[in-house]
């Protein structure tokens, strides 16, 4: 369960010790602009939150593990994050054929290891074979597996590889975008079966072999992960020199979001994210800090109110609770999300650095998400009378009943620790007060929140994110009835509903054509039944902002990544 | 005429107690120093508070403000005779300036009247009028005062009801060791050691983290206030054992036991009386310890839940040093938390100088 901003029980306890620091902040002391040879030696400096859990790119499935790694392999596509549509990675081309059965990768030939051995396309089946050995636990294999069956590849040559699929699948493009591991390195401890002990943290940074743009120099656990410049990197810029240009990379490992704001502003880090209350005090200190403000773009995750459908927990003995009846009654959840505030939250929760989120797809997914769909307006009037005409009246003042006179009661849990949705539910909970409906609201701690959604099912109400990514179908296991973060009721033996059997039925049919422009129009009308049907009410989505040194140039950030991150370096002095 | 004559003597009774009461209070009063005094009126103070809250609070406490997060204080004005009629006090109403920043500016063209004793609370506005955020709103733009006033309730009885249950644990364990001596004594006092041992804190949060959820505000209040007496007694349990192994060589103890007195007896009439002055003045020294207990669980997301408030929990949004610089006024609940911490200790001080027994020899 990918979660954006998850757990920071940490950071809090971490306050003390930065409460000297913030104390010299808040007194004004109005240092004079932050000096650094950053620029000098031409490396960037930014934060990162946790120390990776390791360096073996295919193990890896934490967010700091996954930057860690990131610049060091690559994949044999990539994507252009402002087209969202793919560009050649380490293959140079592909191509469909055979009725789009048959995916051909071309790979480049002026590749290599930092070891000095070519890349070729041994590298690619050794991964694949690593990725499909189900004694090797990771994250790619879900993505990888079509109709639940590997796909065949094979190598002709040491430059080609080609893909067999059973069926159309469209995904494939995206499912190809597994960092490709040195099979000359790597194939030995493979066959000894000590693959999933290889290049753990522990390992020297000098023995990890990679061939990305950089390479990993130095880590000290919990203080920083240093990378120098690949000088062999395949990527050429438009005269023809070598890239990337910056020579050096740190990523300061700092795990209180505080301490990361004072660094960037004393000058220690050259990036930072702000969160939307710093947005305005670091635009006003812009200049004195020598720095740029810029809005990225629409968070790419979707957060949500999900309601519990799932009848293993609702239905005891024969009794079906009535809790159950209200969340799978239409009327219920169209009132319900009539009372979702979305402005307000906007307001309160993000100083107006946010946007009502209609769809569980991000605007920012340019192709798949529907702009169609129309927003339930915040209307406690409205939803008051969708709930009289569905027979949910006031049984007494202030409590309201279903039709069985049963009071409207249920319980609304999210995470700890995160005070955004502390106060999205607190607004929730004001405005269903109004309404009569009672809502009893207990923050959990993630362990304890993802134990009660995925395994004793234990609860009625949840605020709760998703990470987005492009590829609509990485959705399935939310999407799917027997998906298992199909959040109101995981893992269906078979679809419930009609509509969630047509979820299923459209998941499949968006997976045949290969054109994402003619695939679109499945996803849309999925997203269309969500809307109608409401399992999820969506509430509303931050607008991200980065800030970033003046000197940087060629710094282009957008909510998929960087443009072009191999041109970045610092403005010469 | 003799039942009459009882009555009339039984009057003078109660009204000489009531006088001996009277001039008791009256010699505490002038006995004690002024930071005492200022103690004790401010407790008071703070109690009607929790007693009074939905009259002495200008607002409800869970109503949101959507458009007036993070408001400042707002200036009371005093009216000019002219507007009388509409009322003796008035304020500028804010009006948010920059969403981003939470700047706000005094609307000088429009004034909000705060009417006193007003539908049933001491001070408020007009329904429909502006609000006045006498010591300003917090982050949903909920009233900070009127969320004080509340929030009074549960830190200012959690001391109270704390020390009643591990008191009253304590006492009688104690008593009880210290009474029978021998292996029991050394039994409940070795178990009494095992619990002191466990790091308190930590045992509060595991104990405050299995809390099932689902349960009203109340319940876990009270959840919380048993989980902290029940970490805090063994240690007075300890010392009250202590006394009561040297009362019970007490000549006058040895004489009850050698006419037959029971154990019960023993316990109730000889051993307890004997420690109960010194538990007394133990007692209002530990209620700032709760106090600041609850602050720190609530501070953690452990304690009093949202929206329901209480000094820590409504302290926690100043965990954020970005917001205690802009918004300072968020830390007045702080204010008040050391304001009652202090006063319980200062009286708690002079209630030992003056009963203490052991202080007195």
């Amino acid at each position: 369960m990918a979660d954006t901003d998850s757990g920071s029980r940490g950071r809090r306890l971490a306050f003390v010790a930065i409460a000297a620091a913030v104390a010299t902040a808040i007194c004004g002391c109005r240092v004079s602009r932050p000096r650094n040879d950053h620029a000098a030696t031409q490396t960037l400096y930014d934060s990162m939150v946790s120390d990776p859990g390791t360096f073996n790119p295919v193990l890896v499935t934490d967010s700091a593990s996954a930057v860690a790694t990131g610049d060091m392999f690559e994949s044999l596509t990539r994507v252009n994050p402002r087209t969202t549509l793919f560009e050649p990675g380490l293959a140079q081309s592909w191509k469909f054929s055979d009725g789009d059965k048959t995916l051909t990768f071309h790979l480049r030939h002026d590749v290599k290891w930092s070891d000095g051995a070519p890349f070729t396309a041994r590298d690619v089946l050794f991964t694949m074979r690593v990725i499909y050995d189900p004694k090797i636990p990771n994250s790619m294999v879900s993505a990888m597996m079509i109709d639940g069956k590997p796909i065949a590849v094979s190598a002709p040559d040491d430059y080609t590889v080609v893909a067999r699929l059973p069926r159309p699948f469209a995904p494939i493009l995206s499912s190809m975008q597994f960092a490709i591991l040195p099979a000359h390195a790597l194939a030995g401890a493979y066959e000894a079966g000590r693959f999933n002990r290889i290049w753990g943290i522990d390992t020297p940074p000098d023995r990890l072999i990679g061939l990305g743009a950089f390479l990993m120099t130095r880590y000290v656990p919990a203080q920083l992960i240093a990378y120098r410049r690949n000088p062999d990197y395949w990527m050429r810029d438009e005269h023809g020199a070598p890239l990337p240009r910056l020579k050096g990379e740190v990523h300061l490992i700092v795990p209180d979001q505080n301490a990361q704001y004072l660094q960037f502003q004393s000058g220690m880090t050259d990036v930072y994210h702000p969160r939307p209350e710093e947005v305005w005090p670091l635009e006003q200190a812009a200049k004195r800090l020598d720095i740029t403000v810029r809005k990225v773009g629409i968070d790419t995750g979707s957060l949500f109110f999900a309601f519990n459908r799932n009848p293993r927990h609702y239905v005891r003995g024969g009794v079906v609770d009535p809790r159950l009846k209200w969340f799978t009654d239409v009327n219920f959840m169209r009132a319900l999300a009539h009372a979702v505030d979305k402005q307000g939250m906007i307001d309160l929760c993000y100083r107006g650095l946010a946007v009502p989120a209609v769809s569980d797809v991000s605007p920012e997914n340019k192709i798949y998400h529907n702009p169609n769909l129309k927003d339930y307006d915040y209307d406690l009037e409205e939803a008051a009378q969708i709930l009289d005409r569905a027979g949910y009246r006031m049984i007494r003042p202030g409590v309201r009943g279903d039709p069985e006179g049963h009071p409207l009661v249920f319980r609304l849990t999210t995470n700890t620790g995160v005070p955004v949705r502390d106060q999205m539910c607190a607004i929730f909970k004001q405005d269903l007060q109004q309404l009569g409906i009672t809502v009893n609201y207990r923050p959990l701690d993630f362990i304890t929140l993802v134990k009660a959604l995925d395994s004793s099912f234990d609860w009625d109400c949840v605020l709760i994110g998703f990470t987005g990514t492009i590829e609509p179908n990485d959705a399935s296991d939310f999407l799917r009835s027997s998906g298992n973060l199909h959040i109101w009721d995981p893992a269906q033996p078979k679809p419930a509903t009609p509509w969630e059997a047509q979820i299923d039925h459209l998941m499949d049919e968006g997976t045949m054509v290969v054109d994402p422009y003619k695939r679109a129009p499945y996803y849309w009308q999925i997203q269309q039944i969500l809307h109608d049907q409401l399992p999820i009410i969506e509430t509303v989505r931050a607008v991200t902002y980065i800030a970033y040194r003046n000197t940087l140039e060629n710094y282009y950030p957008t909510v998929w990544g960087f443009y072009h991150p191999e041109w970045i370096e610092f403005r010469a002095q | 005429m003799n039942a009459g004559a009882a009555h009339i003597r039984a009057e003078n009774h109660a009204a000489a107690a009531r006088r001996g009461w009277r001039a008791a209070a009256g010699r505490e009063w002038r006995a004690a120093s002024l930071t005492v005094k200022l103690s004790a009126v401010m407790l008071l103070a703070f109690y009607i508070f929790a007693a009074a809250s939905p009259m002495i609070a200008p607002y409800d406490p869970a109503r949101q403000w959507r458009t007036m997060p993070d408001c400042p204080p707002m200036r009371l004005h005093l009216a000019p005779p002219s507007d009388w009629s509409r009322g003796f006090l008035y304020a500028f109403p804010m009006r948010l300036d920059n969403p981003m920043a939470r700047h706000y500016v005094e609307d000088r063209s429009r004034r909000t009247f705060v009417h006193l004793f007003y539908r049933g609370r001491l001070f408020t506005t007009a329904p429909g009028a502006p609000p006045f955020f006498l010591m300003g709103s917090e982050n949903l733009g909920r009233d900070l005062f009127s969320r004080i006033v509340y929030g009074a309730r549960v830190s200012m009885c959690i001391g109270l009801v704390g020390v009643a249950i591990s008191f009253s644990l304590g006492i009688m364990v104690g008593a009880f060791s210290g009474m029978m001596g021998g292996y029991t004594d050394s039994a409940i006092m070795r178990m009494c050691e095992i619990e002191m041992s466990l790091p308190s804190f930590y045992f509060l949060l595991a104990l405050a983290a299995v809390i099932p959820s689902g349960l009203s505000t109340t319940a876990t209040f009270f959840l919380i206030v048993a989980i902290m007496a029940f970490i805090s007694w063994a240690g007075f349990a300890r010392v009250i054992r202590g006394m009561a192994a040297s009362v019970r060589a007490a000549p006058y103890v040895e004489a009850a036991r050698a006419l037959g007195g029971s154990r019960r007896r023993l316990l109730f009439r000889h051993i307890i009386p004997a420690v109960i002055g010194f538990a007394a003045v133990n007692a209002s020294l530990s209620i700032p310890g709760y106090i600041l207990g609850e602050s720190a669980l609530s501070l953690l997301g452990l304690g009093i839940q949202e929206p329901a408030a209480s000094w820590g929990n409504l302290l926690s949004q100043a965990m954020d040093p970005q917001t205690i610089a802009y918004f300072p006024w968020i830390l007045m609940p702080g204010l008040f938390i050391s304001a009652a911490v202090m006063a319980f200790n200062f009286l708690g001080d002079h209630l030992r100088d003056r009963f203490d027994p052991s202080n007195a020899a």
